[in-house]
């Protein structure tokens, strides 16, 4: 776990890990040190919320560094307040997948039971579902184009390349 | 200074450092004291906070004797103090007036 923390620390910006890196890494060190007596299940919420923490944050100070101002992802002192029509609840997405879920495997059966049913018939073929093509192909398209751009981001980001660093230069030179 | 309110960890690492001057790790182990353990910090969020309360200079840095670059101090500032008892002014006014409410309402 320390070597992971050591390598999501170095996600963040030069100028943080110069000023809070040692700390971080110190009080790490002794709020684990704390957990280590402690259930495998609090060693795990330990674990997982100091790796969204420290992903959260980078994100967050990355943006600042490169926008000027907190970002939506950082962590800010004052609330963020929403306006009504921004509302998406995070369990609104897990059950709109779980929904699409349901409806491929609803259309799975259906073409079971088209199958498995005596042709009366026989002229007629088989009905063919349309849509679940359709339902299984965009997620799939979806899911590569999301990998691809992932993995060319990472690219840039280990080359220097990205928008972020690209910022940080203009930003740098204009300072 | 608008005084938008204040995030509940932001307002409990306010509030830890408004008695003594503290440390990272004891800051952490205040708010989840304070919290009844219901908010537990990451070292990411606290000094993510820290970084921004240092920017708005509600904090400061807080010299001691005995301190090392991986074990340094934090207390509040005079702005930090006085923001604080603003939003403690702020919330205190909001719960009479919740209180009032719900007691015309009841009665």
């Amino acid at each position: 776990m320390p070597t992971i923390y050591q390598r999501l620390l170095a996600l963040y910006p030069e100028t943080h890990r110069q000023q809070f890196g040692e700390e971080m890494m110190t009080v790490f060190e002794q709020v684990r040190a704390d957990i280590r007596d402690k259930g495998a299940s609090a060693r795990a919420a330990f674990c997982v919320r100091e790796i969204a923490g420290l992903l959260n944050g980078a994100i967050g100070e990355h943006m600042r560094a490169f926008v000027g101002s907190e970002a939506g992802f950082s962590f800010s002192t004052r609330r963020f307040t929403m306006r009504n029509g921004f509302r998406f609840p995070k369990s609104t997405a897990v059950l709109m997948t779980l929904i699409l879920l349901g409806v491929i495997v609803a259309i799975r059966k259906g073409e079971a039971i088209a199958y498995s049913l005596p042709r009366v018939n026989p002229q007629l073929p088989p009905i063919q579902p349309v849509h679940s093509m359709l339902l299984s192909g965009i997620p799939l398209v979806f899911m590569c184009f999301y990998a691809a751009g992932l993995v060319g981001w990472a690219i840039l980001f280990a080359l220097r390349r990205s928008g972020v660093h690209r910022l940080a230069e203009m930003s740098g030179e204009r300072k | 200074m608008d005084m938008l309110p204040l995030t509940e960890p932001v307002l409990l690492i306010l509030m830890s450092l408004a008695g003594q001057p503290r440390h990272g790790y004891s800051i952490l182990k205040d708010v989840e004291r304070m919290s009844d353990g219901r908010v537990l910090l990451s070292t990411g969020t606290l000094y993510g906070a820290l970084r921004r309360l240092l920017d708005d200079d509600w904090i400061e840095r807080f010299e001691e004797r005995e301190s090392s670059r991986g074990r340094q101090a934090y207390r509040l500032t005079v702005l930090g103090r006085r923001s604080l008892q603003q939003e403690v002014d702020r919330m205190k006014q909001l719960t009479r007036l919740a209180a009032l409410r719900v007691a015309a309402r009841e009665s």
